[in-house]
C-alpha cells in the first residue's frame, strides 16, 4: 500500500526516485457527471471540427505542406503569421484572468489531459480491470497469469485503439479529411511521413496515458508550476473547510468534533495522489474528485455537503471572496484590449500581398529627355482561393506619377505569387524633386485594396533646368 | 547522502540552511534522470555518427556536390550555345514565346514595351544596330553577365535573376525579329535611344 500523502513530497514518486502508480477510487457525483458532460461535448467538438467546411475549406485546416492556415473560413499566409501574437498573448490574458478568479478551472474541467484521461481511459481502467482495488490487485500479479493477461492486455489494446483514433483526428488537422482518407486506405509505404507521423503520435499519445499520466501536470505542465504567482487569497480553489471539519475524526474527550470522519474518501479518489485537508497543493488539479466524494459521504452521515468545496482560501477562512480586485481587472482589461485588437487585425487581413524593393543592379532613376524614371520591383501575392484581376496605380499628393504598362492589370491565379518590375514616369515638367507618394494595389472586383509607401529618387531639379 | 534510499522513507531535510531557507533532500524522479542519461547517450552517438565515423555524410558535401552538377550542366549548355544553335533557337516558335514572355516580365522596363528603347533606361533591341558586339552570343552574354561601361556597370546581369535557358530564350527572341547575318555594329555614341539629355 502507498504511504499516506504528505506535502513534503510528491506522492506519485517515492523517495527513491522510483513511480508509483495511482489507483484512484471513483464517485459517480454531480460535479463528475458535469465534467464528465463538458468532457464529452469537448472531445466531439475536437473530433467533428475537420469535417466542418466553411467557404469551402475545413473549420480548421493547418496546411503545413502548403503553408496555408485555413481558419473558420479565412486563409491565412504564413506572411501573415504574427497574428499568432494575439492568439499567444490572447491565451495568456484568458488563462490569467479565469486563474486569477477561478483557480485551476481550466485543469480539472477543460485540459486535454484530464478529459482525455478521466473520461476515456479511465474508463477502459474501469471496465477492463474493475475496481481500485482489483487494479491494484492485479499490479501484484505475475503477467503469466491468464487473468492480468487477458485484462491488461486488454486494455492495452483497447488504449492502442484509442489512441490511434486521436491521432488520426490531429492528423486530420493538418492533412483534413480528404487528404486523411487516401492515406488510411493506401498501403502505409504509400505515404511514409504521414505514416510515422501517425505511429508516433499513438505511441506518445499511448505512453502518456498509459505510463505518464499525471507526471505531466506535476512536473512537465508550465501552467500548474505558475499557480503561486496567479492566485491569491480571494481566487477559488477545491479546498477543504478547516474551521468545520477539524478536529477530524473521534473527538477527545470534552471536545466538539468536528464534521470530518476522516474516512479517507477525498484521498482515495484522488488521481495525483494528495491529501486535499493538508490545504492547497502543487498537485491540485481542481479536478473537484474529493468534492463528490466528500459530498457523497456527509449525504449518508445527513450532515451538509461542502466540507470540500469551491471557495476561495478567503472564504475557507470565515471571510467572503472578493471577486473584483486589482489583479482580476487588470487582467480582465488586458484581455478585452487584446480581444479588440486582435479582432481589428483578422478582419484587417487581405486575401492578397504587395511589397515594393528596388531591384538590385539597376541605377536608382534615369532621366530622359520627357521624363524621370524610377523602377521598382513589386511582389503580389493572391492569398485568395480564386483567380484575381490587379491593377496598380500610383498616387501623390503633388506629382502626377504615371505607371507604365499597368492598365490592363494582370492576373494571378490562387495562392500564386508574381514579382514584376514597374516602372513608374514623371514628366520633367512636373519633377520638382524628390517626393513621397502612394502605390495602391487594387483588384477588379474592388474587394481588395492595399496601399503601399514609396519614394520617388531623382536628381536635383535644378540640373535638369537647362 | 550515498545511501540506498527506501521509497517509502520520509524524505529527508538537509543539514545546511542559506537565510534560513532549509531544503529537502527529494530524488529526481528516475524518468527524469533517465532523459538525462538519454541525451547524454544521443549526444555521444550523435558525435560519432556525424562527426568521426563519417557514417552519415555532411549536408555541406551533398549540397556542393549538387552545385557543382548544376554548374557542370549549365557550362554544358553554355558551350552548345553558339552562334548557328542561337540562330536555330530563334526559328523555334515555342522558345521565341517564352522569351517574349521574360521580356515582357523584365525586360521591358527599361528596354520598352516594343523594344523601342527608353531614353537614359535602355537602349533600342527592335533595329538590326548593335552597341556591345554584334553577334548572338555577345548579345547572349550581354543578357547574362550585364555590360560595363567606362568601368561603371549597365546593363542587368540576368544569369543569377532568370538561369541560362531563359536568358537564351530572351536571346532567341530578339534574334527572331532579326535577319540571319544581318546584325550590324555601331558606336555607342550614334546609338540614338540610350543618349541622356
Amino acid at each position: 500500500m502507498r504511504p499516506d500523502p504528505i506535502r513534503e513530497s510528491v506522492t506519485t514518486i517515492g523517495q527513491d526516485g522510483t513511480r508509483r502508480f495511482l489507483h484512484p477510487s471513483i464517485v459517480f457525483g454531480s460535479w463528475w457527471k458535469a465534467r464528465r458532460a463538458v468532457a464529452w461535448l469537448l472531445i466531439a467538438f475536437f473530433a467533428a471540427l475537420p469535417w466542418v467546411e466553411i467557404e469551402g475549406f475545413p473549420a480548421v485546416f493547418l496546411d503545413i505542406e502548403h503553408r496555408r492556415f485555413h481558419l473558420l473560413g479565412t486563409t491565412l499566409g504564413l506572411g501573415d503569421l504574427w497574428l499568432l501574437f494575439f492568439v499567444i498573448t490572447g491565451w495568456g490574458f484568458l488563462i490569467y484572468a479565469t486563474t486569477a478568479l477561478l483557480g485551476r478551472i481550466w485543469c480539472g474541467w477543460t485540459c486535454p489531459q484530464t478529459v482525455y484521461l478521466e473520461h476515456v481511459f479511465r474508463v477502459l481502467d474501469r471496465l477492463f480491470e474493475g475496481d481500485h482495488v482489483r487494479r491494484a490487485k492485479l499490479d501484484e500479479k505475475p503477467w503469466s497469469d491468464p487473468s492480468k493477461l487477458l485484462r491488461r492486455g486488454g486494455r492495452m489494446l483497447a488504449y492502442l485503439v484509442f489512441c490511434w483514433a486521436v491521432a488520426h483526428i490531429f492528423l486530420a488537422y493538418f492533412i483534413s479529411i480528404p487528404g486523411l482518407y487516401p492515406m488510411i486506405t493506401d498501403a502505409p509505404l504509400a505515404h511514409p511521413a504521414a505514416f510515422v507521423a501517425m505511429a508516433v503520435a499513438t505511441g506518445v499519445l499511448f505512453f502518456n496515458f498509459w505510463w505518464f499520466r499525471e507526471q505531466l501536470c506535476l512536473i512537465i505542465c508550465p501552467y500548474g508550476r505558475l499557480q503561486s504567482a496567479l492566485i491569491d487569497d480571494d481566487s477559488v480553489i477545491v479546498g477543504y473547510d478547516e474551521k468545520r471539519g477539524e478536529p477530524r475524526g473521534k473527538a477527545a474527550p470534552g471536545l466538539p468534533a468536528g464534521d470530518c470522519v476522516d474516512c479517507r474518501r477525498c484521498v482515495q479518489v484522488c488521481p495525483t495522489g494528495i491529501d486535499i485537508r493538508q490545504g492547497l497543493q502543487m498537485e491540485c488539479i481542481a479536478c473537484t474528485a474529493c468534492v463528490d466524494a466528500c459530498d457523497d459521504v456527509m449525504t449518508k452521515l445527513n450532515r451538509p455537503t461542502g466540507l470540500v468545496r469551491y471557495a476561495s482560501l478567503r472564504e475557507l477562512d470565515g471571510g467572503k471572496t472578493r471577486f473584483l480586485r486589482p489583479r482580476t481587472i487588470l487582467y480582465a482589461a488586458m484581455l478585452v484590449v487584446g480581444l479588440i485588437v486582435a479582432t481589428i487585425s483578422v478582419l484587417r487581413v487581405q486575401p492578397a500581398g504587395f511589397k515594393l524593393s528596388r531591384p538590385p543592379q539597376t541605377e536608382l532613376y534615369a532621366v530622359s529627355s520627357a521624363s524621370v524614371a524610377n523602377v521598382f520591383r513589386a511582389k503580389i501575392q493572391n492569398k485568395d482561393e480564386v483567380p484575381r484581376r490587379f491593377f496598380i496605380s500610383a498616387e501623390s499628393a503633388g506629382t502626377k506619377v504615371a505607371v507604365l504598362n499597368q492598365s490592363a492589370g494582370m492576373v494571378i491565379e490562387p495562392q500564386a505569387e508574381i514579382t514584376l518590375p514597374l516602372t513608374l514616369l514623371v514628366d520633367r515638367q512636373d519633377y520638382r524633386g524628390e517626393f513621397n507618394f502612394t502605390l495602391r494595389l487594387r483588384s477588379e472586383d474592388g474587394k481588395i485594396s492595399i496601399l503601399q509607401k514609396a519614394h520617388f529618387i531623382g536628381p536635383d531639379p535644378r540640373t535638369l533646368q537647362k | 547522502m550515498t545511501e540506498e534510499k527506501n521509497r517509502d522513507a520520509k524524505p529527508v531535510i538537509m543539514p545546511h540552511a542559506y537565510d534560513g531557507i532549509q531544503e529537502y533532500d527529494q530524488s529526481l524522479p528516475n524518468w527524469w534522470l533517465f532523459t538525462l542519461f538519454a541525451s547524454i547517450a544521443f549526444a555521444f552517438l550523435y558525435w560519432l555518427v556525424n562527426f568521426v565515423t563519417g557514417a552519415v555524410a555532411d549536408d555541406r558535401v551533398a549540397i556542393n556536390a549538387e552545385l557543382d552538377a548544376l554548374e557542370a550542366r549549365q557550362l554544358a549548355a553554355l558551350k552548345t550555345l553558339d552562334d548557328a544553335t542561337l540562330w536555330k533557337m530563334s526559328h523555334n516558335a515555342q522558345t521565341v514565346a517564352e522569351g517574349q514572355a521574360v521580356y515582357g516580365s523584365l525586360c521591358f522596363t527599361c528596354h520598352g514595351p516594343t523594344l523601342a528603347g527608353m531614353k537614359g533606361l535602355g537602349f533600342r533591341l527592335n533595329d538590326e544596330y548593335w552597341v556591345h558586339g554584334n553577334t548572338p552570343t555577345a548579345i547572349f552574354n550581354n543578357i547574362s553577365e550585364g555590360i560595363s561601361f567606362e568601368g561603371k556597370p549597365t546593363g542587368m546581369a540576368s544569369q543569377k535573376v532568370l538561369g541560362t535557358g531563359r536568358v537564351a530564350a530572351v536571346t532567341a527572341y530578339l534574334l527572331s525579329l532579326q535577319k540571319e547575318g544581318g546584325l550590324k555594329a555601331i558606336p555607342r555614341k550614334d546609338e540614338p535611344s540610350q543618349l541622356t539629355p
